[in-house]
């Protein structure tokens, strides 16, 4: 009994149909399936053209190439047709060629040796060469045992540990102290330098402490990062502190680290020691200071020389007598001396504003977030 | 040539006395020096594509590529079938069907294996998936051999022989023009090594095709004389097929009905070559006597005439009609029942004393082949090396008879 709703044939479409007349009427055939499961490992075969990783199916008893992808062939110079049935080790670095065989016999002789991976080149038709990292899995086939090798191209990543190498050694030889940290402050790096001015043995012991312990004010630390992530850069001085709890006067300088996307990723802090320019300092600002003192004091020592020289000036243009004008004469060489001693002042005075005017004298900055401690102010 | 010096006594008595010394052995050894004793109970297989045949069958080409998933077809013929426009309209039911296709028409009569590399690269390089042949024997031999070739990615001469095709060839639709070759139902290829000049049989049930298209339509623009050859190769399968010593009863049966339809279709289509029903009786006649030599494979008559047609270019057809006789009277102590009841089909006068040999040479007469190999330039010198290749033909180890090199040189001569 017919379950569906169809139309029956009529009896001359079904006696068609039984004759094998039928549209569909056909012997029994695997190609058209056939034909679309070629279709898809076309498919996939086209995409595996398309990775830049050179991909090599080798007999594990041979080690002949059965197999490549189009990117092998880039690699290597070679058409597909050219590369199949040559040994694949005619096609690395000689230094690795031993190691892979032995590879092929383990996993020939079906012994542990799933995968191996290691670093060699490939070595094209014409003497190029390609740093590659080469991953080599055991792979069975029906009953045929194969090795897929599969080589990526490493020149960019060797460039770039290159770089970071030197940007490493940079960071490591500097004799500021530099200072990497999350977001949250917390040290992830402190290269030699922070170590030495800070009075510890090596870098990496600091690692995972928090950068408020090198500040004589542990709340600078969260300032320093609350600033950061606010502003991104900062250039401030204060007071760090020393292994054995000694402070100094040091600058800190930061940024944040962002990556192309400007999210930022981490801190960086520069850190140099300024005691000593902050000592040179102080010293100036009292100096200059003396120097003004002394200065006000000449002025008023002339003024008062002039007052008894006046009187004395007033009294001999009184005396009808010869010495009378000598002593005016006295008198008139002790104002030129005095007006010498005024101009000095002045001329001091000028270089005294030009002084304060360069900054070497200036009052210390208004301290924008670090409360300046003295280190006097310590000590007690 | 007569063929009556063979025939004495009912006994086979040969000019050379080599045929004779082996009949005469044969009565004491039965079976194991010339010919091979069969059996009802013998292991037998039977291998048949898909037919259809009937006015019109050209027309389901489409529907059946369309079927078989083909999504670029090679549409393999010859300039002469082309030029008769069965070839346009193969091409129009591919199109009706939605089915794009290219054309491959560089082949020759009894193609060659150079040709057949060029339509194998045609089909590589179109990135066609199945073959629609249309033609006689040599597109559709041709159309077999570039399936192989483009499946197995090998030349064509490393399939030389029997099952030596590893892998199955693409879809192969055949729309036979002739009423002869039977390429489209059978297991063979026949291709010239045009290198060494010779015809290499190549024999797997890989080869053969997948649906035979058996339209009577085409038939009828065949000339006269291909008409005649194509008939004659027909009758030769069929005989050859009956006589064989792989035969069996379901090949007999279609042997024994293709000799029936030749004997009274081909004499008559050429009187009438309009009449379609002849036509479609010596098509059918064709089918049933591929059926059965596919399956029964043939004998000498094809192993000399492969010979033959690799060092002479000669159609093929008229090399086994001039070479029948001669291998009947040869071959017929090793099977005479057989021949006997070949040569009752074709006897005219019942009665009076003929052979089978006779009657076959009274009948490709009739039909106007005449000649001799002679006349058709085969010198006596190159006997030794027709035969020496007949002798190492695939045909040759079918023969009811097993032939030694110096037999195949006594029956060149006599078909001289
Ligand atoms: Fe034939």
């Amino acid at each position: 009994m017919s379950m569906h709703s169809e139309p029956p044939d009529d009896p001359d479409t079904l006696r068609e149909k039984i004759i094998g007349l039928g549209e569909t009427s056909l012997h029994k055939s695997y190609y058209p399936e056939l034909q679309s499961r070629l279709a898809e490992l076309e498919r996939f075969r086209a995409l595996l053209d398309q990775t830049h990783d050179a991909i090599f199916l080798i007999h594990a008893e041979t080690g002949r190439l059965a197999d490549v992808n189009a990117s092998a062939g880039m690699y290597l110079d070679c058409s597909k047709k050219e590369l199949l049935a040559t040994p694949f080790i005619n096609w690395i670095s000689p230094q690795k060629k031993a190691v892979f065989d032995e590879f092929a016999r383990r996993s020939c002789e079906q012994l542990p040796a799933s995968r191996w991976t290691c670093i060699a080149s490939l070595v094209s038709r014409e003497g190029r060469e390609t740093p590659v990292e080469i991953t080599v899995r055991s792979v069975t086939f029906g009953d045929k045992q194969y090795l897929v090798a599969i080589a990526r191209d490493i020149t960019d990543r060797l460039q770039a540990e290159r770089e970071l190498k030197i940007k490493e050694s940079a960071l490591e030889s500097s004799t500021n102290g530099i200072l990497i940290t999350d977001l949250a402050g917390t040290i992830m790096y402190a290269n030699p330098g922070f170590a030495s001015i800070f009075g510890y043995e090596r870098g990496e012991m600091l690692a995972g402490r928090s950068l408020e312990i090198f500040f004589a004010n542990p709340a600078i630390g969260k300032k320093v990062t609350d600033l950061l992530r606010k502003n991104h850069a900062i250039t401030e001085e204060t007071i760090g502190v020393r292994n054995g709890g000694s402070p100094f006067h040091i600058q800190v300088s930061g940024s944040v680290v962002q990556n192309d996307a400007g999210q930022p990723l981490c801190i960086m802090l520069i850190v140099m020691d300024i005691t000593e320019r902050i000592l040179i300092d102080q010293l100036k600002r009292e100096t200059c200071a003396q120097l003004g003192k002394n200065i006000e004091q000449f002025a008023i020592l002339g003024d008062h020389i002039r007052n008894p020289l006046q009187v004395i000036v007033g009294y001999a243009e009184m005396i009808d007598d010869p010495l009378a004008k000598m002593i005016l004469d006295q008198s008139d060489r002790i104002d030129e001396i005095i007006t010498q001693l005024d101009r000095g002042w002045v001329e001091s005075a000028n270089v005294r504003q030009f002084l304060r005017r360069h900054g070497d004298d200036a009052e210390p900055r208004v301290e924008t977030f670090i409360q300046r401690f003295s280190i006097k102010d310590w000590d007690s | 040539m007569d063929i009556v010096p063979y025939l004495v006594n009912n006994g086979l008595i040969s000019a050379t006395g080599i045929l004779l010394g082996l009949a005469v052995r044969n009565r004491f050894t039965t079976g194991c020096r010339i010919m091979i004793q069969r059996n009802q109970l013998d292991l037998r297989k039977f291998v048949v594509p898909e037919f259809i045949c009937g006015y019109g069958a050209l027309q389901l080409a489409g529907r059946y590529a369309r079927n078989f998933g083909m999504k670029q077809v090679l549409l393999v013929t010859d300039p002469g079938v082309r030029a008769a426009g069965w070839a346009d309209a193969v091409g129009e039911s591919l199109t009706e069907a939605g089915v794009p296709f290219t054309i491959f028409d560089a082949i020759s009569p009894n193609p060659r294996s150079g040709q057949v590399m060029a339509g194998a690269e045609v089909y590589h390089s179109e990135e066609c998936n199945g073959i629609v042949a249309v033609g006689g024997g040599s597109p559709m031999d041709c159309a077999k051999g570039i399936g192989i070739v483009s499946s197995n990615m090998q030349d064509i001469l490393t399939f030389e022989g029997v099952d030596r095709v590893p892998v199955p060839a693409p879809p192969l639709i055949c729309i036979p023009t002739t009423a002869g070759s039977s390429a489209d139902v059978s297991q063979f290829a026949i291709i010239t090594d045009e290198m060494r000049r010779r015809k290499i049989a190549l024999v797997s049930k890989a080869l053969v095709p997948d649906i035979s298209l058996l339209d009577p339509r085409p038939l009828t623009t065949m000339p006269l004389e291909l008409t005649v050859d194509t008939g004659m190769d027909a009758l030769c399968h069929a005989i050859e097929a009956y006589v064989s010593n792989a035969s069996s009863p379901m090949t007999d049966l279609h042997a024994l009905e293709a000799i029936r339809l030749i004997h009274s279709a081909l004499p008559a289509v050429i009187e009438d070559p309009e009449n379609l029903e002849l036509r479609f009786s010596t098509l059918l006649a064709s089918l049933h006597a591929g059926l059965a030599f596919s399956n029964a494979s043939l004998g000498a008559t094809h192993a000399m005439a492969h010979g033959l047609g690799g060092v002479y270019d000669l159609p093929h057809g008229r090399c086994n009609a001039l070479l029948l006789e001669h291998v009947i009277a040869a071959n017929y102590e090793a099977a005479p029942d057989r021949y006997d009841r070949i040569g009752a089909i074709f006897d005219r006068e019942p009665g009076e004393q003929t052979t089978p040999a006779g009657e076959i040479a009274a009948f490709r007469r009739s039909i106007g082949i005449t000649a001799t190999l002679t006349e058709l330039g085969i010198r006596e010198d190159a006997i030794p090396t027709l035969a020496r290749r007949a002798y190492a033909d695939p045909c040759l180890v079918t023969n009811p008879r097993r032939l030694t090199c110096e037999d195949i040189e006594r029956i060149y001569e006599h078909a001289l």
